[in-house]
């Protein structure tokens, strides 16, 4: 299963259900080479540090790669192309990962070759000032930053990015910052966009700095900047729609061409200095997307290793069929690690009201025999909470003791369904009607029952699945869900899908979950200026929500790549589940 | 003739009429909604309002069918995209670009991959075919006889991928397949191709070798053809412009079919292989629920059937007088 | 016209055409003999089956060769054609010998135009231009009595009637001047007065061209309008042959009693039924032993010892008069005397 946007929709048609694992900033680790299973990883995500950087972190250039040299051609073997380059319109990490070499943004991430991840200023000169306790956010632009026409990029250039996320074409992008600039949850209501001559109230600029004024505190603001929704667009060179084919670049690399579906061929970027970049070194002189590539036919053609192939990445991760074969005939050239989505099971609060059913349900829950159909350690390792290794303050807590009894333990829900007096209670279990979930089905019907249930499944047409349980009225008791925050902190972990005002149709707080505590604790959180305080803050909540038996946890999803035999420090990009143009080098 | 043309063509047109309804009434009867596509994570009422309205499915369906088939005619005026010419198929929110353009640009690897393999298959199909019609029961019928039977029941996703691991993968035989177009390097167009090109003849070659043994064996049976020999002309002459003579229409009727559908796309094979034609376009737009490109690949489509048709109802003319175009 | 000549033009001697099939060998032709002299035309009858047409299609060595086997000799004009390599049997086709099929419908290419087909025979055999042979394909439909040939020489097949397209036929055998002409039921499918018109119309040829015709009909009334002799086949073989007259007046074999007993006459009584011979055709395949007509001959009880079954009758040629029947002469007089009685009653 992999969640890149149209793979998406392929398994569920629908795009903007959001239960899925949409789109990722968020921190983690980058265990390169191979993976030795679940075992150990929870205590191996723990170690990878996610900080805020100073401005010394932020100056450029990046610390080089050791033994990487510049120039040389790379292919990418894609199967689809990337649905939007305008940076307005990405939302999604399939795109982030090609986005980050052609925008850069007011703040992004230097990942370490531990993995760890550093927010620092990318465009800006540091991380940004923040004042009145988050509300007002002001940045400052570095010098000699330019777009690829060798014009200054301006703080008006920035302005107008922000801006550009309220036009009426700009609907797929992320919306947090508009709704915190307008203090509106209909933001376009309040402004329609610049095109119309009027800028936002909320955004002052002067000189090189950039001022922000929210409506509400935002201690993390600038990691939401980060997000390429948030990226500058040049005001002179904005194409509207069109600017979505060809986007005007800030970063190392430029579109040189680009056939939707078929191919897209980035150059350097000659306007682009890397002594202004702290994140990216750049070293190949192009690359090659080839689209429509079976992530099949991609895996063969890496196996094989001639010709350009030697030369290529996979862009979607190895499908479960050539995983054996890719692993024991180049298990150097494969490349794995977690991605930044968290599996899990809703338990649907408004009808499973008992806290011992709840229980009952989530120690009866055989993960390990669902993890077996649906690919093994390669899934993903077994999680314990919702909130990935890959989000800053991350801490194994296993309230549930899924890590000691993957298997589940049918025996001791029978004894707290008995001790409830609730044998016997019917479980609604709603899946996506697929020949995987169709066997998952009956592993779980087989624990359920074992554990004192009585069992009902109810398959769901697989493109309408996310309507269906996205009502909240739905009647079913236990669904499945995918999630994966925004950037890496708890924030868009807990407010979407915890807190209780997102209990709506289409909503994505999927368990419905409506608890005082808990929205109060979201609220201190949110608002916690101190983030290392706010990260232990999250991981309470983690805490306290898997505690509240709202979901039962599944798996920290994991992505394996390949590469070919001429490349040198192919990695995942622990933001976007992917490997890192920026950071690959081609072999002599 | 004329009147045969005229007759026929406003046929094809109600025809495409017929299908391009009946795609859109079943495309709304499936409950997605385009717009939700294009609306991202945190997706409002409002914005899924604004979206609709910029797609322009916020209309009912008939005006919806009509503003389409209008801008065949006329054109059309998307808001802040701008106009889509005559004869407009409409507009993909999902690829942005115009679906006639998308098409156009598709086309060619479709009809290159098609024109390319029957080629082969015609040669060797109807070759062997002879071959085995002229040496009837013996060896060399029947072992031509039993390789296409067996060639005609592999799958194109069998054959593809193990064509690809033997000659591109292991031996580096052949090129990686991949299209270039022909106008731009004919070399390139060639090798490039020649894999997918084999594969899909091998399999279409042996429905082409069963079809004109058996149209031969049929017609060297004839009447006509005996009188030709009686009247002293050599077997090669009574084989080639007396029982091959016959044996043309059926295969011209079968081959105008198949190319129409080959037209449209094969989309395993372009699958398999890799290949951006019409058929990865349409599977592509029904996963992501892009109608505009759908009703444009399936019109396209449904044209190239239609078209196929009259071609061969005209060729058949040619070739059999007896055949009189009304 | 030299039909004094010491060599009959054709002389068919003990023909055995046999077919292998699935089933096992077919004895299309078993045994058969004839000559036929210059300028004369034979007629040979018979129910379908009976080999004639397979006769004919082994003179001009149409048969399939991987599939057949052919004994015993054919000479035309002193040439051997058993066994004759397929260039020489090209030359004589349509040129020394040609045919007329029966179904011209079906025996003319639909997909070339009657002009063309008769031509590219000329054309084959004596190298003319496709001009002459235009202009000969028109004089040819002129002389079967086409109106209109200029024009007509480019219609195809299906654009001519049934009596027209026969014409058209006959054109196309003739155009070489044939010197033997078989025809093979060439007017089955027509109607009485077309049926007479082409009679005539080759009478009038053979007349002019001194053609020798071999002429397969299951008609006795066609043969009494053309022939010279007739020849009855059945089962593969010959069971009676003499000159036309007398074969019709005083028919000896039981088996063409039976075929004069079931042709209707336009001058007999109209309401009198016929009286079709009893039981079918045999099978080539495993023919009936002896005799091979016993099983369905009303007199094989009149010989003595079941010989009609065990012992084959050997056909007896005398100055061209035979037949192969156990029955004695008398008896023979005696039953025709019996059988015209009954038919004149």
């Amino acid at each position: 299963m992999s969640f890149s946007r149209r793979n998406f929709l392929i398994a569920t048609g629908v795009a903007a259900a959001s239960s899925t694992v949409l789109s990722a900033c968020s921190s983690g680790s980058s265990n390169s080479g191979n993976s030795n299973g679940g075992k150990h990883d929870a205590a191996k995500a723990n170690t990878i540090t996610i900080k805020v950087g100073t401005a010394e972190d932020s100056k450029g250039p990046a610390p080089e790669v050791s033994g990487a040299k510049k120039g040389g051609k790379v292919y990418l073997l894609n199967d689809d192309d990337f649905s939007h380059l305008d940076p307005q319109r990405i939302y999604y990490a399939w795109n982030s990962l090609v986005e980050v070499v052609l925008a850069r943004t007011l703040t992004g991430y230097k990942i370490g070759d531990d993995g760890s991840m550093t927010l620092v200023g990318d465009l800006a000169v540091d991380t940004g000032v923040m004042k009145d306790e988050g509300k007002t956010w002001t940045f400052t632009l570095k010098d000699g930053i330019k777009w690829e026409d060798g014009s200054d990029i301006t703080v008006d250039d920035v302005r107008h990015g922000m801006e550009r996320g309220f036009a009426d074409f700009t609907t797929e992008g992320a919306t947090y910052a508009q709704v915190w600039l307008t203090g509106s949850e209909e933001p376009r209501k309040s402004y329609s966009g610049p095109y119309k001559g009027k800028h936002l109230k909320s955004i002052e600029t002067s000189g090189k700095s950039i001022t922000f004024h929210l409506a509400e505190a935002r201690p993390d603001f600038n990691y939401v900047l980060a997000m390429h929704s948030y990226a500058p667009v040049p005001v002179k060179h904005d194409t509207k729609q069109a600017y979505d084919k060809k986007p005007f670049s800030s970063g190392p690399y430029k579109v040189k061409s680009h056939t939707t579906d078929k191919s897209m061929v980035l150059v350097r970027n000659e306007h682009w200095d890397p002594n202004t970049d702290p994140i990216r070194n750049a070293y190949p002189d192009e690359f090659d997307f080839t689209f429509g590539i079976e992530a099949e036919t991609a895996i063969d053609r890496l196996i094989a290793d001639t010709g350009n192939d030697q030369y290529a990445v996979s862009w979607r991760t190895i499908p479960q069929s050539k995983i054996q074969q890719a692993t024991t005939k180049a298990k150097d050239r494969t490349f794995t690690a977690l991605g930044s989505g968290t599996s899990v099971y809703w338990i649907n609060q408004t009808r499973v009201t008992d806290m011992s059913v709840r229980e009952a349900i989530i120690r009866a829950w055989p993960t390990a025999g669902i993890r077996r159909l649906q690919g093994g350690e390669n899934r993903g390792d077994y999680a314990t909470g919702f909130m990935s290794p890959l989000v800053a303050g991350y801490k194994s807590q296993d309230v549930w003791g899924k890590l000691k009894k993957p298997e589940g333990d049918p025996a001791k829900a029978k004894e707290v369904l008995k001790k409830a007096g609730k044998l016997g209670t019917k479980v609604v279990y709603a899946y996506q009607n697929d020949p995987v979930n169709a066997k998952v089905k009956v592993v779980i019907e087989n624990a359920l029952t074992k554990a004192g249930f009585e069992f009902v499944g109810k398959p769901l047409d697989s493109t309408t699945f996310y309507d269906q349980i996205g009502m909240v009225d739905n009647p079913y008791d236990v669904y499945w869900g995918g999630w994966s925050a925004d950037w890496p902190t708890g924030y868009s972990d807990f407010m979407p899908c915890f807190h209780s005002s997102k209990v709506v149709d289409q909503g994505n707080n999927y368990s419905h979950l409506k608890n005082k505590d808990v929205d109060a604790a979201i609220k201190a959180a949110t608002e916690e200026v101190d983030q290392t305080k706010a990260n232990d803050m999250w991981a309470a909540i983690d805490k306290q929500v898997t505690e509240l038996g709202a979901f039962i946890p599944d798996v920290y999803m994991r992505r394996i790549y390949m590469h070919g035999s001429k490349l040198g420090n192919v990695k995942m990009d622990p933001n976007f589940d992917g490997c890192m143009l920026y950071k690959m080098y081609v072999k002599a | 003739m004329l009147r045969f043309l005229v007759r026929r063509l406003l046929g094809a047109a109600v025809t495409l009429l017929i299908i391009s309804a009946i795609t859109f009434m079943l495309f709304y009867a499936v409950p997605r909604d385009p717009a939700r596509m294009a609306c991202g994570k945190v997706c409002t009422p409002d914005t899924l309002e604004l979206i609709r309205h910029n797609m322009g499915i916020d209309d009912p369906l008939p005006q919806q069918y009509w503003n389409w088939l209008s801008g065949i005619f006329v054109g059309r005026d998307y808001t802040g995209i701008g106009n889509c010419n005559a004869p407009c198929l409409g507009y993909s929110f999902v690829n942005h670009e115009s679906v006639l353009g998308t098409v156009k640009d598709r086309f060619p690897t479709t009809a290159s991959l098609a024109l390319g393999s029957s080629v082969v298959f015609l040669i060797f199909g109807i070759g062997t075919g002879m071959l085995a019609a002229v040496k009837q029961g013996k060896a060399l019928d029947k072992i031509a006889s039993s390789a296409s039977l067996v060639a005609s029941s592999m799958q194109i996703y069998f054959v593809g991928p193990v064509a690809l691991y033997l000659l591109v993968y292991q031996t580096h035989l052949l090129d990686q397949p991949a299209y270039t177009p022909f106008t731009e390097n004919p070399a390139a167009w060639f090798t490039g191709l020649l894999v997918p090109w084999l594969v899909l003849a091998l399999i279409w070659t042996a429905n082409y070798t069963r079809m004109t043994r058996s149209q031969m064996v049929e017609t060297l049976s004839e009447d006509y053809v005996r009188t030709a020999r009686a009247k002293g002309l050599s077997q090669r002459t009574v084989f080639f412009r007396f029982a091959w003579r016959g044996a043309m229409g059926p295969l011209v009727t079968i081959f105008g079919i198949d190319m129409g559908v080959l037209l449209g796309g094969a989309m395993i094979t372009e699958k398999t292989f890799s290949l951006q034609g019409l058929g990865m376009l349409a599977v592509k737009s029904v996963i992501n629920n892009d109608l505009p490109m759908l009703l444009g690949v399936m019109i396209v489509t449904a044209a190239f059937v239609v078209l196929a048709n009259i071609v061969v109802d005209a060729v058949y003319a040619m070739i059999d007088p007896r055949i009189r175009l009304a | 016209m030299t039909s004094t000549d010491q060599q009959p033009f054709l002389s068919v001697k003990d023909l055995k055409v046999h077919f292998s099939t699935e089933d096992g060998i077919v004895k299309a032709v078993d045994g058969l003999s004839f000559d036929l002299a210059r300028g004369k035309t034979l007629g040979i009858v018979g129910e379908s089956g009976s080999g004639k047409s397979v006769t004919n299609l082994t003179i001009l060595g149409l048969h399939n060769p991987d599939s057949t086997e052919v004994e015993g000799s054919i000479t035309l004009d002193g040439q051997e054609l058993n066994g004759a390599s397929e260039s020489t049997l090209e030359k004589l086709r349509g040129n020394k010998m040609a045919m007329i099929f029966q179904d011209a419908l079906a025996s003319l290419s639909p997909y070339h135009t009657i002009g063309r087909q008769i031509g590219e025979t000329y054309r084959k055999h004596t190298g003319a231009s496709k001009q002459e042979a235009r202009v000969r394909a028109i004089e040819m439909l002129r002389r079967v009595g086409i109106p209109q040939p200029d024009r007509r020489v480019d219609d195809y097949p299906h654009q001519f009637s049934g009596g027209m397209r026969q014409r058209a036929m006959i054109a196309m055998a003739l155009v070489c001047d044939p010197e033997l002409l078989i025809a093979d039921e060439p007017t089955t499918a027509l109607d009485v007065t077309v049926q007479a018109q082409i009679m005539d119309l080759l009478k009038d040829l053979q007349q002019e061209f001194g053609t020798s015709i071999i002429f397969i009909t299951h008609d006795l009334g066609v043969i009494a309008d053309i022939a010279d002799d007739v020849l009855v086949m059945y089962g593969g073989r010959c069971v009676e042959r003499g000159p036309k007259e007398e074969v019709l007046r005083t028919p000896q074999h039981p088996y063409t009693w039976g075929l004069l007993g079931s042709m209707p006459t336009l001058d007999g009584p109209v309401d009198v039924p016929l009286t079709p011979i009893p039981g079918s055709p045999p099978s080539l395949l495993n023919p009936p032993s002896g005799c091979r007509f016993h099983p369905r001959c009303a007199f094989a009880n009149k010989v003595d010892g079941n010989r009609c079954a065990t012992e084959s009758p050997v056909l007896e040629i005398v100055d061209g008069r035979g037949n192969a029947c156990h029955l004695t002469d008398e008896q023979r007089r005696e039953f025709l005397a019996d059988l015209a009685a009954s038919k004149a009653n």
